[in-house]
């Protein structure tokens, strides 16, 4: 039996937008991800998705519930450790192609690296390795606004790769593509999943997507379906 | 690093602007600091000298204005050199270098002192108690008997005058030989020309039309033999004799008097102000002292509150801009922390960013008012005292201090920056 990742039980998380108006994104979900898997998480608009991926990448807090990262009790872990395994254990794949626009290609890439804690010259190794099993060896050295939509995607995803994470998340990452360079961008990760044993979970309401996906999730106003 | 100089250019007239506020701030404060730094170098100098002797000066004499222009007898100086606790006098005259121009009597304004001749009293043993001897740049200063004609030169006469160890110097019409020439002081020496007391009182008396009939007079009838005089009707040898009583010696303006070692100059000064105050005004070291300082201190408030009023708007505009940049930045700071940046490195990439804007800002105000005061000063040191003293640690400060303002003003925005909830910041578009 392959490792379990991702252990999450009954997560709750509300909004309090007004003192009488809460929204109540999760009400209880629970998720497993095991090491290999190239997961979905599905649903219509509003039902935590979202909200979901962002508590697995620790870029939120849930209200309640058990939640063991790779074997790591993140809901006892002290508040300013979240970046550190943000940086070493999760890659992050955001639905805009999340590039810092002042960067060139490969300078995005080796900023992640440092985070993760490597010396100047293993970023810098890193990241033209990733670019060129990306394809980008020629566009290393562009800004983003230089890169066609599907090209920083690819930056985006070896940024995520860099830290060698125990899992990435992504959000809709084909969300801004037409559907020909959404196809390409999939197979790629499929090709990473399948050649690397890269474990992903995604979130995203794109069929074709999810149909590409071994499992999938689904949720629906706030709880599994 | 060059992630910052490329988010600087980002928004390259945003960050011009913050960068001209901050040069301009840290123009006037280099500007201004030189002019406090040369004031306080001259104004200590004095202080020092000041507090050094206890001056006397003949009563019906203003000190702050010099006004009033009465004589001290010398018998007056003779009898307080015999004051309890006083070691000698040193009698005085000061005359400017050069007679005033009929066609410009205001003449122009200077900063510090004007040009001065000096009268020194070679024959006292008289020292200034701070300030006992000068150091010399060439040659040596004057001593007991030297000849009349021989004068001593600050750096500042030298320098204006082309002047040399050796040189004559036409002073009033009169010949004398430069034999030394003092080292530069940066206070009121460096606008001197000593010379024996004899030779500035025969100036001096030269310069006043009353003291120069008197001394007419007196040289007629100094002319005139015994035995011719007895001739004379009784009324006119009487009326001749008078004459005769002027005396050179008695040309003086005011004195310095040393005190002898382990008496209290205060205490001294009293005692002679006590025996001699329908006579001579008796200025003490101490109160002198305090005189100047409370002067500078006014002066010194009044150039530093401005220059800080300076740099305050400028560190202003440091903070707008940063809010600006950051408010824009929002969704990229998101990113960097969900790719794993701490808090800390987000606030400290903005903090130096600031203190860049600062840096740059900083070094192109003292880059241009260098320049201001180096063009003004050379133009200044033709018409007397440089206004500026550009000192080399000032001008490092100048540059740390533009970089701390800019860090100060960066932290808060920073700070505020990476504490910023991701979630938010990544859904910012």
């Amino acid at each position: 039996m392959s490792k379990t990742l991702i252990h999450a039980v009954g997560l709750k998380k509300h909004y309090q937008l007004t003192k009488s108006n809460a929204v109540h994104a999760l009400r209880g979900v629970s998720i497993d991800v095991q090491e290999g898997d190239f997961s979905a998480i599905i649903g219509p608009s509003g039902c935590g998705k979202s909200t979901l991926l962002h508590i697995l990448g620790l870029l939120d807090k849930p209200d309640e519930g058990e939640y063991t990262l790779d074997g790591i009790d993140v809901m006892k872990m002290k508040n300013g450790d979240a970046n550190i395994i943000r940086a070493k254990k999760l890659g992050f794949i955001f639905q805009g192609f999340n590039l810092i626009p002042t960067l060139t290609a490969k300078e995005n890439v080796m900023q992640a690296g440092k985070y993760g804690g490597m010396s100047m010259k293993q970023r810098k190794a890193r990241a033209e390795e990733l670019l060129n099993l990306m394809g980008l060896q020629d566009r290393m050295d562009h800004k983003p606004n230089e890169l066609s939509g599907g090209q920083q995607q690819r930056v985006a995803i070896a940024r995520a790769l860099v830290n060698r994470p125990a899992i990435i998340l992504a959000d809709e990452p084909t969300g801004e593509l037409d559907s020909a360079t959404s196809l390409e961008i999939i197979e790629l990760l499929k090709k990473l999943n399948r050649e690397n044993n890269q474990t992903f979970l995604m979130v995203t309401h794109n069929m074709e997507v999810a149909n590409a996906c071994k499992k999938t999730i689904q949720l629906k106003d706030g709880l599994n379906a | 690093m060059m992630e910052i100089f490329r988010n600087m250019f980002r928004r390259k007239g945003r960050t011009i602007l913050t960068v001209t506020g901050i040069a301009v701030g840290i123009f006037a404060f280099t500007v201004m600091g030189s002019m406090a730094l040369r004031f306080n170098k001259m104004i200590s100098g004095g202080k020092r000298f000041i507090t050094g002797q206890i001056t006397l000066m003949p009563k019906g004499t203003d000190f702050a204005t010099g006004t009033g222009g009465a004589l001290l007898p010398l018998d007056v100086l003779m009898r307080v050199a015999k004051v309890d606790g006083v070691q000698a006098v040193g009698a005085s005259v000061e005359i400017a270098l050069k007679e005033i121009d009929p066609d410009d009597p205001i003449g122009g304004a200077s900063f510090g002192v004007p040009p001065t001749i000096e009268g020194m009293d070679l024959a006292s043993s008289y020292e200034n108690r701070n300030w006992k001897t000068m150091d010399m740049k060439a040659g040596r200063m004057l001593a007991k008997d030297d000849a009349d004609t021989n004068i001593a030169v600050g750096y500042t006469i030298a320098a204006d005058n082309d002047l040399e160890v050796g040189d004559k110097f036409k002073i009033r019409g009169k010949d004398f030989d430069v034999v030394g020439i003092v080292d530069q002081t940066l206070t009121g020496p460096d606008q001197y020309v000593f010379m024996p007391l004899k030779s500035a009182r025969e100036l001096l008396i030269a310069s006043n039309p009353f003291l120069k009939s008197l001394k007419e007079r007196s040289d007629e009838v100094a002319s005139i033999s015994d035995a011719d005089l007895a001739k004379l009707p009784e009324a006119t040898r009487q009326q001749l004799l008078q004459a005769k009583s002027f005396k050179l010696e008695d040309v003086t303006q005011m004195a310095a008097v040393s005190w002898e070692d382990g008496q209290d100059p205060d205490v001294v000064s009293n005692r002679i102000k006590d025996q001699f105050k329908d006579e001579v005004l008796v200025l003490s070291p101490t109160k002198l002292g305090e005189t100047i300082d409370k002067a500078s201190a006014v002066f010194n408030a009044v150039i530093l509150g401005s220059a800080v009023i300076a740099l305050i708007v400028g560190g202003f505009s440091i903070i707008n801009t940063m809010i600006m940049s950051i408010s824009e930045r929002k969704r990229e700071i998101g990113i960097k922390k969900a790719i794993g940046a701490s808090n800390r490195s987000v606030a400290t990439d903005f903090t130096l960013e600031a203190g860049v804007i600062g840096i740059v800002g900083g070094l192109i105000g003292l880059g241009i008012g260098t320049l201001a005061i180096v063009l003004i000063n050379h133009k200044t040191a033709q018409s007397g005292a440089e206004i500026f003293l550009l000192s080399p640690t000032f001008m490092i400060s100048v540059v740390l201090f533009s970089f701390v303002l800019g860090i100060i003003a960066g932290v808060l925005p920073a700070v505020r920056a990476s504490r910023m909830n991701v979630v938010d910041a990544i859904r910012e578009l």
